[in-house]
This record gives C-alpha cells, structure tokens and sequence, in this order.
C-alpha cells in the first residue's frame, strides 16, 4: 500500500491550495497522473452512501475525485452536494441529481460510480452503471434477489468493467493477515470444526428511523416512482420485504461472507430459526439463528450465526475453532486473539510468535506443569493460553475496499470481492429467509452457485 | 511510540477503568473464550467526586450547575480509535458534578451565534444553543472541512464558570484542534483567555495545546472557565476521527 498523506499534510496542502500556492490554480486531479485519475458518483447520499464518500476523501488520493451526487431524497442530496462543494479547490463538482439515468446520460467524465441505495435498486443501478462502461463499488447486500444478483454478474462480464462488492471484510488487513498467515500459512487451529459469530445489537440502536423536523419529506408520487409506499418505509427499507433482508442480511452478510472465504468453500446446508418477535410493523424477522454446514477438504465444520436487535450482549464477532485452537476476530479493532488449546504444547506456537504472527497477551495464564494431569479429565479442559492479533486496521473500515476497488481499476491490484465472489455470498445469506420462512432444513445445490 | 503500542495501552487501560466502573456495559463483557485480565499494572481509576470550579472562594456556598444530560445513544459500528495519540482513557464513569457558585445558569440559550460559515452543511448556527442535546441527525449542526469556529454572544460581560459542549454523540468520535476561548473582545483579537486547547501540533495557528484529545460521548466535554469575565464564548475544531467535517449539537455556558 502506498504511503497515504497524513492529516496534517493534508490539511497543509489544501491550505496551501487554498491560499494560491499550490501548483498554479491546478485541480487536485489534475496534478495526478492522467492514468491514476478516477472521476466518480455517489449513486445513493444515506447513511451508507456518506461513510463510503468520507472514507474515499480521508484517502487523500489525490486522482480520485467526486464529480456528482444522486439521491431521490433532498435532504441527503443536498447534504452531499453541500459536502462537495467544500472540496472544489480539489477539483471536485458538486452537480446533484435525482434522476440516476439523467446524472448517467449527463456526466461525461465519470469513471466509476458507488452505489449505495437499498438493496432492491442494486441490480438496476449496478447494471446501468456498467452498460454505461463505468466500473461499479456496489455496496452489499449485491441484491435482495437471486435474479437481480444474477443479472449483475452476467452485466459485469459482458461490460469487462470492474464490479466490486462491498463485503469490506475480504480487504481488511487483519482478517487478510488472519487468512494469509494464520489459516493458510501456520494452520495454527488445526482442523477447523466449527464456527460461531454473532452481530447483536441493543434495542436503542435498533429503533425505527423517523423524519425529524425540519426535513422535508419526499413527495409521495417521487416515493411510489421509486418503490416506497411511504417515507416510513423509505428511511427503513431495511425491514421490508421486496426492499431489503433484515439483520440477517445487512449484518450477518458480511460475517457469513467470512465463513466461506476462511473455510474456502461455500454451505451445503442450512436450517435457521426466526421471527418478528419484537418490533411492531417490520416485514422481516429481527430475531434469527442459523447453522450452515460446510464440507470442507478437512471435514465437515458447523457454523452457527445468530443477530438479535434486543440484546447487545458481547456484540459482533466471528469466531473460529479448531482442533488446537479458536481464532476470535471482528472488524473493531480492540477485538482479536488466538487461543491455544490447553493440550497443545506452547513450542507448538513458539515459531508463530517468533515469526510475528501472533503475539502472548499479557497476564495470559499459561498451563502449569501441575495441571497437566488435567488433560486426562475429560470432565473439564485446561484453560486454553491467549496469543494476540499483530496487524490491526486503524483507517475507516471501508477504506481498503474502496482502495481495492480504485487499485483493480488502475490495473494494480485484484478485486478482493468481485461480482462471483459477492453472488455466492448473496446465495447463501438468502437462503436463511428461506430457511426460515419454510421451518425446514434447505440444500445448496453446486449449481445454485454458479451463474 | 508506534500505533499498535499506543492501542494497547489504550485497551489495557480501558479494561483497568472498566474494572472501576458501577456498571459495565453489556457489549464491553468479554466474549468467549473469556479475555485475559488486565496487567497489573494498568492505570486504575478513582472513584469520581464533585469537581469545584477552581476560581471557587472559601465562603462561597457552592452546588451543582444545572447541567441536564441528553440520551445516551452510540449506534453504528464505531471506528477505531487506537491510531489517536494523545487520547485520554475512556473511563466508563459518569462525570462527577461540577460546583460551581449557588445561582449559575446557561447564559448561552437561545443567544446570537456566528461562525466562520454562516450557512453550515446541515442546520442553523441557533440551533447551537436551542436547549436540543440529542444525538439525532435533525440536533446536528454539520460546518464544512479543515479550520472552523463557532462564537457565542451573551449579550454582556458575565462571570463564567463551566463551558459544556457536544460536538457529535451517535456514534464515539474523537475531534481535532479542539480549542476553547473566551473575550470581551468579538474578533477575539485582544484580552482572549484560552481555556481548553488541544491543538498539539499548533495547526491552527492559536498555539501549542496541552489537553488530551477525548471521545465526545453523550455526557458533553466540560472545561472549567475559572471565573473568567467575558461576553464571547468562541470554540474551534478541525473534523474528527470519521471524517473532515465540525460537527455542534450544543454549547452550554454556565455562569453568572
């Protein structure tokens, strides 16, 4: 990765720009390579859509440049837009639209556009995108359909565009580090045999978005235009059915993503439990548990999920356990150890220690000899010894993603999730709706998973 | 010192307070397989106690300001914080109250605000002192990237002795050159008392700071005024830790 300008040299740059002292009234793109520059949209100015942009501009990459916003909702639009304006000493624009096919016909100079609307305008959007000739960051869920998703990789291989999807996990450099080194390299939990990850989140961040004063809301003809019977549904499209998936989908998505990447294969099976158990007028289910299983070249591993919006207990994380030891990792930061099996002997872990891999957490206690004998009571395992993660992510957690992205398109990297890679995916967060809807246990069939 | 030593410090630290707090959060218990304990070592906390504004005399009967909390509301998957240097620890304990001399109140509601952009991204300059400290997105005052400024009038010169302020509380934010000053002076040119600063690197041009950076949390950041007498209140920043941008939901002067 290349050295990114500090914040300080950043804001001593732009200053400097500011001031008329940069390279003589140069746009902050036009100082870059002609080949490296990169003219994006934001397709999508929610939430999500923000992150993204705020993370791309904390880059300071100076070839990559906004050029336009889209949304249908005024508030956020003019938000961005506003946003962007800020930046046009860099060489940004700030041209906002509603209509996404106008700011496609309109804008000439794009590259690639990110798309982050509700999952149920992925498809149009993406393939639209690409017809266009413009590579695509499509936030995940890649559709809240099987179709739509199949249309997106059938687009991008007809265009030969770049069509990232958001599962940001696969370009972090800690869950990289986990998969390059511990999992494929050191093998250092044996046979992986099971999995256990969860998102919960408490009952206060889960409650229903609500037009504030002050916001004007959309017209109820541009609502219905677009899909929305109302702005109730339009600020919380995520619990609708034909809009988005619920939890399942928003959250376990990306830690499902990671089961399959680490154990290098998709499910062959799932059954899920489910329901609207708690919020009053959501479509999709907002409590759910499921168990894939997986044939992996080792053996079979089960591999639990579970998301409630209720309880926030122990919070989000993907868990890994194998043989000789379990691997706790998630996306903070502050989250992350190895922990070796009481029966593994610790010169066992030693070169991996050695090498950097992990390191020993402190006031970790280690077996002693005296409790050795404890191997041989089944009733009760020594206590297994922590080791630490070494590589740690301290930038946005989408940056390296989008970073990834921009990279493929410069032709100097590969996309770490592209449109087959987030179909699979796709296929198999899906399918525990399903699982649950129809209270049985459903079977991936090899050729649900090819497009 | 490097990143990753900082964040570990930082997390060993956190765990140390934690083990002080009333009550532990639920999302901050360790998952399975259990964490390790934190180093013996490791900073500890002291209980909190009342906090008497420093300009406070002997025989002054002295009590709580009248300081009214919004709803604690972290949503979202908060950023990592261990690449900040010069962040003081999150203790996990409510503030202790703040004394300050009998008959304080908050000068700043509902008094004229400036700043250095008169049309910020999102809301009004009033909404600064409206009396709204929630953390939803309609409370927040959004004023573009690099250096911005916010000042106060309150209408005269006033005894002051707590200055309360929230930048952003949805989600754990760290922000930057965060500096606190007050004047009788409204360009702030001369007799300016600099309360809190923590521009480490002089960035803004105000000089050298020496205050800890924090995470802005729904409890607002409290600077003593000391009994400064001033009639301008003026605060800087310069984006956070997520993006560029200065973010205000409320600023809150108390004094007499």
């Amino acid at each position: 990765m290349f050295k990114k300008l500090s914040r300080r040299e950043f804001l001593q740059t732009t200053a400097a720009i500011g001031a008329g002292l940069y390279v003589s009234g140069k746009a902050q793109g036009a100082d870059a390579p002609a080949k490296d520059v990169i003219n994006i949209a934001l397709l999508g100015a929610g939430a999500q859509g923000q992150v993204l942009m705020d993370a791309i501009i904390m880059k300071r990459d100076p070839a990559i440049r906004f050029l336009a916003v889209c949304d249908i909702w005024g508030v956020n639009r003019d938000k961005v837009q506003k946003r962007l304006k800020r930046y046009s000493k860099s060489g940004f624009r700030d041209t906002a639209y509603t209509d996404y096919k106008e700011m496609l016909d309109t804008e000439k100079d794009l590259d690639a556009v990110i798309v982050a609307t509700p999952d149920f305008w992925h498809a149009e959007h993406t393939v639209a995108c690409l017809e266009k000739g413009l590579h695509v960051y499509c936030e995940k869920e890649m559709s809240n359909t099987i179709e739509g998703a199949k249309k997106m990789v059938e687009a991008q291989k007809a265009s030969g565009k770049q069509l990232q999807i958001g599962h940001q996990r696969r370009s972090n450099p800690r869950y990289r580090y986990c998969y390059d080194k511990l999992l494929q390299d050191a093998h250092i939990l044996g046979r992986i045999t099971t999995i256990n990850g969860q998102w919960n989140r408490s009952k206060d961040s889960c409650q229903d978005n609500i037009l504030r004063e002050g916001m004007a809301p959309i017209e109820e003809a541009i609502l219905n235009k677009y899909g929305f019977k109302n702005m109730q549904q339009f600020l919380n499209w995520r619990w609708y059915k034909g809009l988005g998936g619920g939890p399942i989908v928003d959250l376990g998505s990306h830690q499902i993503d990671i089961y399959s990447w680490f154990l290098g294969c998709n499910p062959k099976s799932v059954i899920a439990s489910g329901g609207v158990d708690y919020w009053k007028d959501h479509e999709w289910y907002d409590s759910v548990m499921a168990i894939y299983e997986y044939e992996t070249k080792n053996g079979p591993v089960r591999a639990f999920y579970q998301t409630l919006t209720t309880n926030s207990a122990n919070g989000y994380f993907e868990c890994f356990m194998g043989d000789e030891g379990t691997m706790l990792i998630s996306e903070a930061s502050n989250r992350g150890s190895v922990y070796r099996e009481g029966w593994v002997q610790e010169a066992k872990w030693d070169p991996w220690v050695a090498k950097g891999y992990i390191e020993k957490a402190k006031g970790t206690k280690v077996a002693e000899d005296k409790d050795k004998e404890a191997v041989l009571d089944v009733r009760e395992s020594i206590p297994a010894a922590e080791y630490k993660l070494t590589v740690e992510l301290t930038d946005p957690y989408h940056q390296p993603h989008l970073m990834n992205f921009f990279n493929a398109i410069r032709g100097t990297e590969k996309l770490n999730c592209p449109a087959q890679v987030g179909y699979e995916t796709a296929v198999t967060v899906l399918k525990v709706n399903e699982a649950v809807s129809k209270a049985t246990r459903l079977d991936f069939k090899e050729e649900e998973y090819k497009v | 010192m490097t990143n990753r030593i900082i964040l570990v410090m930082t997390v060993l630290a956190a765990l140390a307070f934690s083990g002080c707090a009333k009550k532990q959060p639920v999302d901050q218990q360790p998952a399975a397989p259990a964490e390790s304990k934190p180093a013996a070592q490791a900073p500890v906390a002291q209980e909190p106690k009342p906090a008497e504004a420093s300009s406070a005399k002997a025989d002054v009967k002295l009590e709580p300001i009248p300081l009214v909390l919004p709803k604690p509301m972290f949503v979202g998957t908060p950023e990592n914080l261990g690449n900040i240097e010069n962040l003081e620890p999150d203790i996990k304990m409510s503030r202790p109250q703040f004394l300050a001399p009998a008959g304080v109140k908050n000068l700043a509601l509902n008094k004229p605000v400036t700043g250095s952009e008169a049309e910020p991204i999102t809301g009004t300059l009033s909404m600064i002192v409206d009396g709204d400290k929630e953390a939803t997105e309609g409370s927040v005052v959004e004023l573009g990237p690099f250096k911005q400024w916010i000042q106060v009038d309150l209408g005269s010169e006033h005894e002051l002795y707590a200055i309360v302020f929230w930048h952003f509380h949805k989600t754990p934010r760290v922000y930057f050159d965060v500096v606190v000053q007050v004047s009788n002076d409204a360009e702030f040119i001369t007799g300016v008392t600099t309360l809190f600063n923590n521009d480490v690197d002089n960035s803004l041009g105000l000089g050298v700071g020496t205050d800890k950076h924090y995470i802005d949390k729904a409890e607002g950041k409290l600077v003593d005024a000391k009994g400064t007498k001033a009639r301008y209140v003026r605060l800087y920043s310069q984006g956070n830790n997520q993006n560029d941008y200065s973010h205000y939901i409320e600023v809150e002067v108390f004094g007499k």
